[in-house]
């Protein structure tokens, strides 16, 4: 409308310059810092040059963290893409009756702390008291103990991560369900084609633009958010088995105090989440219907 | 047409799916609601029981004595206010800057606040952790604060909500003389209203309940936020502390559940304008 | 600033003007005076470059050479809110966070003006339009025709003297429609603003304007008053899109004096004969209201396809021997118009249109 690009700067300056700093800034330290050994704290910083990627690339360290990611994401996937995609489909196009009174108890969780969410299943999960060790008790089972067994502890994380972003990803979908014209589907009833047919022909095609956002976030989001419980609960452990390319990161810096290798982790990741998006954008979003 | 019964003949089914999730979802709010309620035998001793009898409020009374409880509160409302006003107005402005002008490399220049929102914490935190090390904002609220400004997520929202806005009225207010400032403050802002206000009570629930960052930055007991409050009833794990630390969750919970509740529809609303790709 | 006349005061002159977008090019070459005062109407299909060109006078679109000049002064450059332009827009742009009061005001409180003024000239303005009463009302309280008053009501307030309307009447069911333009016709003779008008509608256009400007792909056609319009359109465009049913456009052979018209031959008076000259081929442009339809002998003989009564007049379709159709209108109810063999016409009421050019033979046929 106007081209007056100095007045147009000016609204862009506030939140141009906090991305700059906080956000763009820091990736160019995270690639400078990668190149050094430190500590954070030393006045010394010894330059080693590529000498913290090829020892990452060389310790069996970097395939248990990949194969840990891996994990998550999948899990993840069914958890909080599968299902609310399924979910989504029952509320807006299935049942006709209580929708909004579900819509509302679904979405509740999606309102509370990762960390109050932790420290519930914690409690829920505790293997010599907690109450899903009563109700395992009742058929002779024995609790395992969820957060210090290998995989297991990933799957426990992930149905902390489910619980709370269930709800929002399905309010999502849900989105893009109601936005499919009801005549659409109505013609398909009067061809007496069945919820399956009617999910499969035409909501798929014509909520896949929502879809592949969610799938997205899920991907995106859900490593992150895996990081509060993993450092409330397990702190990477048992072993590193519930660490993940995110959480590496802080490890590294944090934990183990190595500026270096933490850098040079955020590096990897970083170029992780570019390809991940980029492979997205190009192959995934082509195949999409959009409405305009 | 059918009847009611029929559509419950043929709906039973998916209502039982719904059902079961609806409980998979409200159950642990429930728990942790009656055992912050139960007394330490009723903890350990009728754990299922949701009915807490006779509930107690000694978790709270506790809690409160032991714990500089209402400091934290304030801390974590003091943060969350902040960064939600901020957010709000860096945002509005940006997407205004988007939606009213035209100029070089917009797309880029959008597409890249965008993919701020896209990039995960821990990739920033050690730099931004140096730089308030470097501005001596450790263990202070406006070190938690100041990289948490901005949104990436409200910059595309606001400018999607802008975008609905019919241009003739802004062409209207244009031919009437007005500036860009006046057209934002007297005809954008009045139509996107319930849309800023949505998105900030996003911006406050998620800084509330923001553990990560604080996490690294605040070090002192009296400093601390309530998420990091939360954290120290784990050390006790296995131990007694239960009752007290459903108490404290509860406490971290009741502003988003109470806004919630009070503004269902909006924040719905807000999160399915999410989604909604553009 | 270059001056351009002295007796321009309130015009519009476009001059050479071109407008692109990239390589798109929606007007080529667009010179266009609109006097001081009058009801100007640009009227032509979608797309046809009239938007346009209303949204370059007011400043939304930029011209991308050539010169636009108001009042004189070229104003290429000036931001659309110093123009001292009133507008109604299409969908009305009422801002719905506002009272109706506060919509028709907020143009003046933005220049600041007394408070006392702005009252004044706003109750006048709602006085003539029978807005009293709607003050505090919100705009989507009020009905379509309401809504529309407001919208001219805001543009009335601000005594620009220019008035720019971009299809203010096309959210209006037909009844409300009529009613709207006498009225916007009376408010124009009480203000008189250089007004300029975009419609699709030609019956919008015959009635509202002092000149109407026909517009295809970016260019003008005709610019000219209605009945020169309708009567002596320019080029087989403007005689085609005006009138309803269109005017009937057919091939013609010239052979020996006469004009052949779907193998009718029929004899060429003197004068168009020289309009003609040594063209072999003409378009034949005949209104169905100038044909009279024959029963027996015909100038053009024809055979009745089909007739629409619309009450008041009956339509015919009539097929010539050579495929072509033409329609015939005729007001008499009790002809039975299934039965006649043809039509005649007078032969002032032709035009002849060059075959190339689609040029009317009037102008030279160039």
């Amino acid at each position: 409308m106007s081209k007056n690009s100095f007045q147009a700067a000016l609204y862009l300056l506030p939140a141009g310059l906090l991305f700059l700093v906080f956000f763009y800034w820091p990736l160019l330290q995270n690639a400078y810092l990668s190149l050094f050994s430190w500590n954070m704290v030393s006045p010394n910083m010894k330059f080693v040059g590529a000498e913290n990627f090829s020892v990452i690339f060389a310790s069996p360290e970097l395939w248990k963290i990949l194969l840990n990611t891996v994990l998550f994401v999948v899990i993840m996937l069914v958890l909080n893409f599968v299902l609310p995609y399924i979910y989504s489909f029952i509320l807006g196009h299935v049942v006709t009756r209580w929708s909004s009174f579900y819509r509302s108890a679904l979405f509740l969780p999606s309102t509370l702390s990762l960390a109050v969410a932790s420290i519930l299943f914690l409690w829920i999960y505790n293997p010599l008291a907690g109450p899903l060790q009563i109700i395992l008790s009742w058929f002779s089972l024995e609790s395992p103990r969820w957060f210090k067994e290998d995989y297991l502890v990933i799957f426990a994380i992930c149905t902390i991560i489910g619980w709370k972003v269930f709800g929002y990803n399905m309010i999502v979908m849900l989105a893009a369900m109601v936005a499919v014209p009801k005549e659409l589907i109505e013609a398909a009833k009067l061809e007496n084609a069945s919820n399956w047919t009617i999910f499969r022909k035409i909501i798929l095609p014509m909520t896949s633009s929502t879809a592949i956002y969610v799938f997205t976030i899920t991907v995106v989001f859900g490593l992150q958010y895996v990081l509060v419980p993993v450092n409330m609960l397990t702190q990477g452990g048992p072993d590193q088995g519930s660490s993940n390319l995110v959480y590496i990161i802080y490890q590294y810096a944090f934990t183990f105090f190595q500026t270096g290798r933490s850098a040079a982790y955020a590096v990897i990741t970083m170029v992780c989440y570019l390809l991940f998006l980029f492979v997205k954008n190009k192959y995934l979003e082509k195949k999409v219907y959009y409405e305009n | 047409m059918k009847t009611n019964l029929a559509s419950w003949r043929d709906e039973w089914g998916y209502h039982l799916l719904l059902l079961i999730a609806v409980f998979l979802m409200l159950w642990p709010i429930v728990f942790m609601l009656s055992t912050s309620l139960k007394d330490l035998n009723q903890v350990f001793e009728s754990t299922l029981n949701p009915l807490p009898f006779p509930p107690t409020f000694d978790n709270y009374t506790n809690v409160l004595e032991n714990f500089p409880l209402l400091t934290y509160i304030w801390n974590t409302f003091y943060i969350a206010i902040i960064v939600t006003l901020s957010k709000a107005l860096t945002s509005v402005l940006a997407a205004f800057g988007f939606v009213y002008y035209d100029f070089k490399y917009k797309e880029t220049i959008f597409n890249g606040m965008l993919l701020t929102f896209f990039i995960p914490i821990t990739v920033l935190i050690m730099p931004n952790y140096l730089l308030m090390a470097k501005l001596g904002l450790l263990d202070t609220p406006y070190g938690v604060m100041l990289p948490s400004l901005v949104d990436g997520m409200g910059v595309f929202l606001m400018r999607q909500t802008m975008r609905g806005i019919p241009k003739p009225l802004l062409e209207a207010a244009i031919l009437d003389g007005a500036t860009p400032w006046q057209i934002l403050r007297k005809v954008v802002l009045p139509l996107i209203k319930p849309s800023v206000l949505a998105i900030s009570i996003l911006f406050f629930i998620n800084s509330w309940n923001e553990y990560f960052w604080p996490l690294l930055i605040l070090q002192d007991k009296s400093n601390l936020t309530l998420p990091l409050a939360l954290q120290m009833f784990i050390s006790a794990e296995g131990g007694s502390e239960w009752g007290v630390a459903m108490a404290v969750a509860t406490l971290t919970s009741l502003p988003p559940l109470v806004l919630y509740g009070f503004c269902q529809k909006f924040i719905i609303n807000t999160f399915m304008q999410a989604g909604v790709k553009g | 600033m270059s001056n351009v006349e002295n007796n321009n005061e309130y015009s519009i002159i476009f001059s050479g003007v071109k407008k692109a977008y990239g390589k798109t090019v929606v007007i080529e070459n667009l010179n266009l005076e609109i006097k001081k005062g009058e009801r100007l109407i640009l009227l032509g299909p979608s797309g046809c470059g009239k938007t346009t060109t209303l949204r370059m006078i007011a400043g939304f679109e930029e011209i991308t050479s050539g010169d636009l000049f108001m009042d004189g002064e070229q104003v290429n450059d000036l931001p659309p809110g110093e123009r001292n332009i009133a507008m109604v827009f299409q969908s009305y742009a009422l801002f719905p966070h506002m009272t109706v009061w506060e919509n028709i005001t907020f143009g003046l409180q933005l220049q600041k003006l007394p408070k006392d003024e702005i009252a004044k000239r706003a109750k006048e303005a709602m006085e003539i339009l029978h807005l009293e009463g709607y003050e505090n009302k919100k705009t989507h309280e009020l009905s379509g025709g309401q809504k529309q008053r407001v919208a001219l009501c805001r543009a009335l307030v601000k005594q620009s003297p220019y008035f720019l309307l971009d299809e203010p009447l096309s959210n209006l069911d037909a009844k409300l429609r009529q009613k709207a333009r006498t009225e916007l016709v009376k408010l124009h003779e009480m203000f008189k603003p250089t007004m300029v008008y975009v419609t699709h509608d030609q019956i919008e256009a015959m009635t509202v304007a002092h000149r109407i400007a026909v517009m295809n792909q970016g260019r003008i056609q005709q610019i000219d008053t209605p009945y020169n319009i309708y009567h002596h359109p320019a080029n087989t465009f403007v005689a085609g899109f005006i009138g309803s049913p269109a005017m009937n456009i057919l091939e013609a052979q010239v052979l020996n004096k006469c004009l052949v018209i779907g193998q009718s031959a029929v004899k060429l008076p003197q004068s168009l004969r020289e309009q003609i000259a040594a063209r072999e081929k003409v378009y034949f442009g005949l209104r169905p209201e100038a044909c009279t339809p024959a029963f027996g002998d015909a100038m053009i003989k024809g055979k009745v396809d089909f007739v629409e009564n619309t009450g008041n007049l009956q339509t015919a379709t009539l097929r010539l021997a050579d495929g072509a159709s033409l329609y015939v209108q005729d007001s008499h109810q009790d002809a039975h118009l299934e039965e006649c063999t043809g039509v005649d016409f007078a032969w002032e009421n032709v035009c002849l249109f060059d075959a190339e050019t689609g040029v009317n033979l009037e102008l030279g046929g160039k």
